[in-house]
């Protein structure tokens, strides 16, 4: 009995390798796509939607997302990416790298006859003393230390489409999240109180911080109103300045002419009575919630209400209120008869600005401004401006990792050689199949370098072996550096990255490695 | 096989129905129940590998996971004794919550047996009477080896750690598995045996590492306060209500107003919300602090409540809200017109706390004691989704080993307890019960040898280790699968719950004999689809 088991579970095992080697081939398989994208000379990539909409990327988890992938275990891959978005906002691409050569080299072990679990728990070891490895290597970073986090922009950007306007992107990052940081948790931040504001037109160079805050939304001045309002008192209303409309639904009979006189008059009285109680309270600028259900502002009272000499913002979501009463230290109001002066905020000057082909309105010199900061993001056309805000949200990321774990480490290359050195020596010290494991972790973090070399058109087994040489002579911060196409010492280059972006894409990647390790199987499932 | 009418044996089923008799009929659903069997043996013990599940239908989702149940519960079955097994499955979550694979993989490693039984010719019969009585000397043997620690408390929370740390070890949550079993353990005495799991919640954030997952000793709602309202209110007084407050709409078809002016509008539109400002001033009127709705509360009575210092939450969805309302002590309610009987909720503090890049509300010092909420946090929703289940098996288990207290030792041990006291059985038995008999051992020995070579260990060589060990009288003997070799599972805290070693000993002798007894199976003529 026993001999007929045997037989049986040989040819399980084969189709269930078989399984797992295509789920790595697959995944592998993506990884080796984008690996075209990582670092300062990295292509960029450009998607094509089912809409024909293109977009085209440098992110690693923007390629991704767009990308159409079906396969199960890929999918993952998608989801590391993702994952690493979230956790870190920065190296998206680099864990996707390292994950596909992480796989490459488990297939290898696999066919070697390894078991599964084996591998994946000698690499959960390795990860770990790899982190451990990273953490010595970094240095500690003050948030006062202002060149030292705009270095860590400046770094993040060099591999993006926008990296001639670091210079420009890079301040205003780290002001951004040091404006929003909450001194009483100060190891949170919140970047939802970042308000970006893309607008078409003009350059790159024209981005800009604004203290205060703008709204992508023009002033309706279809009736000729004020477009530049000083010492402005803000009402935020959540009301409709528009003729009634009762929830039931409602017939206004007319039987004759002369009634017809009759509702319109009372529909003017109507909505100037509204219009009087707003002047009443002082406002002079007016930000009207949208509401689906009718006009939040009919073009009759947009007439009395330029009349009456206010600004009139349309169009405001109700998820926006909060973030706009938290800046402008206003309350919203939802019923004409609350609109009262404490309800209103007061800024030095609202007033509307040219911007490429459209325009926005600013609000400056806020009193009480809340903790929020917005930025408006120019750029010569649509593909061009939604890059640079996914730039810039990966340059706020990392500064984000640096308030939330205080350590930089340096970038080109240099940490994961540094790894895969220190990695080597140690598998060397063990025994069994840990060893083989650990070995093959340590060469599979040499693909960063490797990649970075490839990438920036140099000969990488040259500059890798090179790498190599530097570190063994304890050179611990030497990397590539990619403009000169040498080695050198990145810490003099001021190439600095959070250490919390290199550990988290660590982590992630070998947990992904892990979880397709342990699938034996695709099931086709009815939910 | 139905066959044309007019023939010599007359077709009695419906055209199209297909009948399979005796021995295909047999083999068609031991063949079956061996797949299924087959399927989810791979996601034994605590090498156990994982599948994926991947949706045919649109969207092509994809779950990752290592749960019995989960997996059974999703794939499409065509074959009936697949169905019965599937079934055990489901009631083996349902009673006990964990050893759903076991019960599976048991049954149908009992097939496998029966099948080969029924090939040398013993009647069917004579194999369900040798199963059920083999199943009765495993139970004694497994009731005597059982240890009960409920006297002692500092033991039995030992006992329950030990649990839960078996429990996880198979599960994606192994690596933390020290921090998950005292996250279980202390969220289940919390309910001092009550054993109700609605009173437990599990939020999952992603963000994080799964070691940063925590027991919040309140409840916590993924929700935020009202614009303007108090972020922190102390001794709160509830009020939990699911009713509109957007627009109290006359629910008549075709309701309408007719009026001659336009002031009139204005009129009733005034008078709209007249009525709810009147229903937003009655609610008030309780004298509470906090008010939870279900439904969507608009800018207008947001405002008034704002005004009145209520803090007013909206959107609470129904699975929230009900569990608010049992740990708060509170009424669900609509109307608000009898003050005197509605009980209101209360809690100490409520206030709003961060948690990863998100803000929820967390309610403190409630009513109800026990309640409390464990926050999952993990790289991906794979990850978040598949912890959140292994979480809900060990506490299940720990809900089972809490109404009763005996437990087990795991790894193999228990197996092999029952499988030498069968074994003796079927040496004193005379006739072929016997052979039924030596063949349930046999199955019974098939768990070890699943788990060890799950974790790529040589199963033939320690399966006749432990069997030579217990020989010996050394009863705690079990498979150490961290060291691959035989150890005594006292000393490694291999510990298993007592009621779900029964569950799966009992249900898969049932579905077993079910299935043996099976020598027909007639299917109905599917449903015609135009």
């Amino acid at each position: 009995m026993t001999a007929t088991m045997a037989g049986e579970r040989y040819v399980e095992n084969k189709l269930k390798h078989d399984v797992r080697v295509s789920n790595m081939t697959a995944a592998k398989k993506l990884a080796d796509a984008i690996r075209t994208s990582l670092g300062p000379r990295g292509m960029d990539k450009m998607m094509v939607n089912a809409k024909n909409d293109v977009t085209i990327s440098n992110d690693g988890a923007t390629i991704l997302k767009t990308m159409d992938v079906t396969h199960p275990a890929a999918k993952m891959l998608v989801e590391l990416s993702k994952s690493q978005d979230i956790v870190a906002g920065d190296g998206t691409t680099s864990v996707a790298v390292l994950c596909g050569a992480l796989l490459d080299k488990c297939i290898g072990l696999l066919g070697r006859g390894v078991h599964p679990t084996v591998i994946s728990d000698a690499m959960s070891t390795a990860c770990e003393k790899a982190c451990e490895i990273l953490e010595g290597m970094s240095d500690p970073v003050d948030l006062n230390d202002r060149e030292s986090l705009i270095q860590a922009a400046t770094t993040s950007l060099g591999s993006k489409v926008v990296a001639q306007y670091s210079s420009l992107l890079s301040p205003i990052a780290v002001d951004c999240v040091l404006r929003v940081l909450d001194q009483e948790r100060p190891n949170m931040v919140d970047l939802r109180d970042v308000k970006i504001v893309k607008k078409v037109g003009g350059t790159m160079d024209d981005t800009e911080l604004v203290d205060g805050i703008v709204f992508d939304q023009k002033p309706s001045k279809a009736a000729g109103g004020p477009t530049r309002v000083e010492d402005a008192k803000i009402g935020l209303v959540q009301f409709c300045i528009s003729p009634p409309k009762t929830d039931l639904e409602n017939n206004v009979i007319v039987s004759d002419y002369t009634q017809m006189d009759k509702i319109l008059r009372e529909e003017r009285n109507h909505i100037i009575g509204i219009i009087k109680k707003i002047k009443a309270s002082g406002c002079n600028v007016l930000l009207v919630q949208k509401s689906i259900l009718r006009d939040a502002v009919s073009d009759l009272a947009l007439h009395y209400l330029a009349k009456a000499k206010i600004l009139v913002i349309r169009d405001i979501e109700r998820e926006e209120i909060e973030f706009i009463s938290k800046t402008l230290h206003c309350q919203p109001v939802a019923h004409v008869d609350h609109m009262t002066p404490d309800k209103l905020g007061h800024a030095a000057l609202v007033n509307e600005k040219q911007c490429g082909n459209g325009k926005v309105v600013q609000v400056t010199g806020v009193e009480n401004m809340g903790r929020t900061v917005s930025v408006i993001v120019r750029g010569g056309n649509q593909l061009v401006v939604e890059e640079a805000d996914r730039s810039l949200h990966d340059a706020l990321c990392v500064i984000r990792c640096l308030v939330q774990k205080r350590f930089l480490i340096v970038g080109g290359g240099a940490p994961e050689v540094e790894m895969s050195q220190k990695l080597g020596y140690w598998a060397r010290t063990l025994s069994g199949m840990d060893a083989v494991a650990v070995k093959a972790f340590a060469e599979a973090l040499e693909v960063v370098p490797y990649t970075l070399a490839e990438n920036a058109g140099l000969n990488p087994i040259e500059i890798v072996t090179e790498l190599r040489n530097a570190h063994v002579a304890g050179n611990v911060h030497h990397g590539i550096n990619v403009r000169k196409g040498t080695i050198s010492n990145m810490k003099e280059e001021n190439v600095l990255q959070p250490l919390l972006v290199s550990t988290s894409a660590l982590s992630l990647a070998t947990e992904c490695v892990r979880m397709i390790l342990k699938i034996d199987d695709i099931v086709p499932s009815m939910r | 096989m139905a066959t044309a009418a007019g023939n010599a044996d007359a077709s009695v089923l419906r055209e199209g129905a297909s009948e399979e008799k005796g021995e295909h009929a047999r083999l068609a659903s031991f063949v079956g129940a061996m797949a299924i069997g087959d399927l989810v043996k791979s996601t034994l013990g605590p090498k156990g590998m994982d599948k994926i599940l991947q949706s045919v239908q649109r969207g092509r989702n994809v779950t990752v996971t290592n749960d019995g149940a989960t997996i059974l519960k999703s794939i499409y079955v065509d074959n009936p004794a697949a169905k019965v097994l599937v079934d055990i499955s489901k009631a083996q979550d349902d009673e006990v919550g964990d050893g759903t694979t076991s019960v599976v993989v048991f049954a149908s490693e009992l097939l496998r047996q029966a099948e080969q039984l029924v090939n040398q010719h013993v009647h069917p019969m004579t194999i369900i009477q040798g199963f059920r009585e083999a199943c009765e000397a495993a139970k004694a043997a497994l009731e005597r080896a059982a240890s009960d620690n409920a006297g002692d408390e500092a033991r039995f929370r030992q006992d329950l750690t030990n649990i839960a740390k078996t429990t996880l070890s198979s599960k994606i949550l192994t690596n933390d598995k020290e921090h998950f079993a005292k996250l279980a353990v202390d969220a289940v005495l919390r309910l001092k045996g009550s054993g109700d799991l609605e009173m437990i919640q599990i939020i999952q954030k992603p963000g994080g590492s799964l070691k940063d997952s925590f027991l919040d000793e309140g409840f916590i709602l993924d929700k935020r306060f009202g614009v303007g309202q108090p972020k922190r209110i102390e001794n709160a007084k509830i009020l939990i209500a699911n009713t509109p407050m957007d627009t109290d709409k006359i629910k008549i078809y075709g309701a309408r107003v007719r009026v001659d002016s336009m002031t009139k509008v204005a009129e009733i539109e005034q008078a709209e919300r007249e009525k709810m400002k009147r229903k937003c001033e009655k609610i008030i009127g309780y004298g509470i602090n906090c008010f939870i709705n279900r439904q969507l509360i608009y800018n207008y009575p947001e405002q008034i409540f704002t005004e009145a210092g209520v803090a007013a939450i909206e959107h609470a969805d129904f699975d929230g809200i009900e569990r608010l309302a049992l740990v708060t002590g509170g009424d669900i309610c609509s109307t608000f017109d009898n003050p005197e009987d509605v009980q209101l909720g209360s809690c100490d503090l409520i206030e709003e706390v961060m948690i990863g890049e998100d803000r929820l509300i967390r309610f403190s010092g409630v009513a109800k004691g026990e309640a409390c909420t464990i926050v999952l946090r993990g790289a991906s929703e794979h990850i978040l989704g598949e912890a959140e289940r292994s979480l809900h098996d060990a506490l299940c288990v720990l809900t089972s080993t809490v109404k009763d207290s005996r437990v087990i030792y795991g790894g193999g041990c228990s197996e092999m307890i029952m499988s030498k006291a069968v074994e003796e059985l079927a040496a004193k038995t005379p006739g072929k019960r016997s052979l039924a008999m030596e063949c349930f051992a046999k199955a019974l020995r098939a768990i070890p040898t699943i788990i060890c070579d799950n974790g790529g260990l040589d199963s033939s060589e320690l399966v006749s280790q432990m069997r030579a060990a217990h020989a010996a009288g050394k009863k705690n003997t079990g498979i150490n699968i961290l060291t691959g070799e035989v150890g005594d599972m006292q000393q490694c805290g291999v510990v298993e719950c007592f009621r779900v070693k029964q569950q799966v000993l009992l249900s898969a002798t049932e579905a077993a004999e079910m299935i043996i007894r099976v020598d027909d199976i007639i299917k109905c003529t599917p449903r015609q689809r135009e």
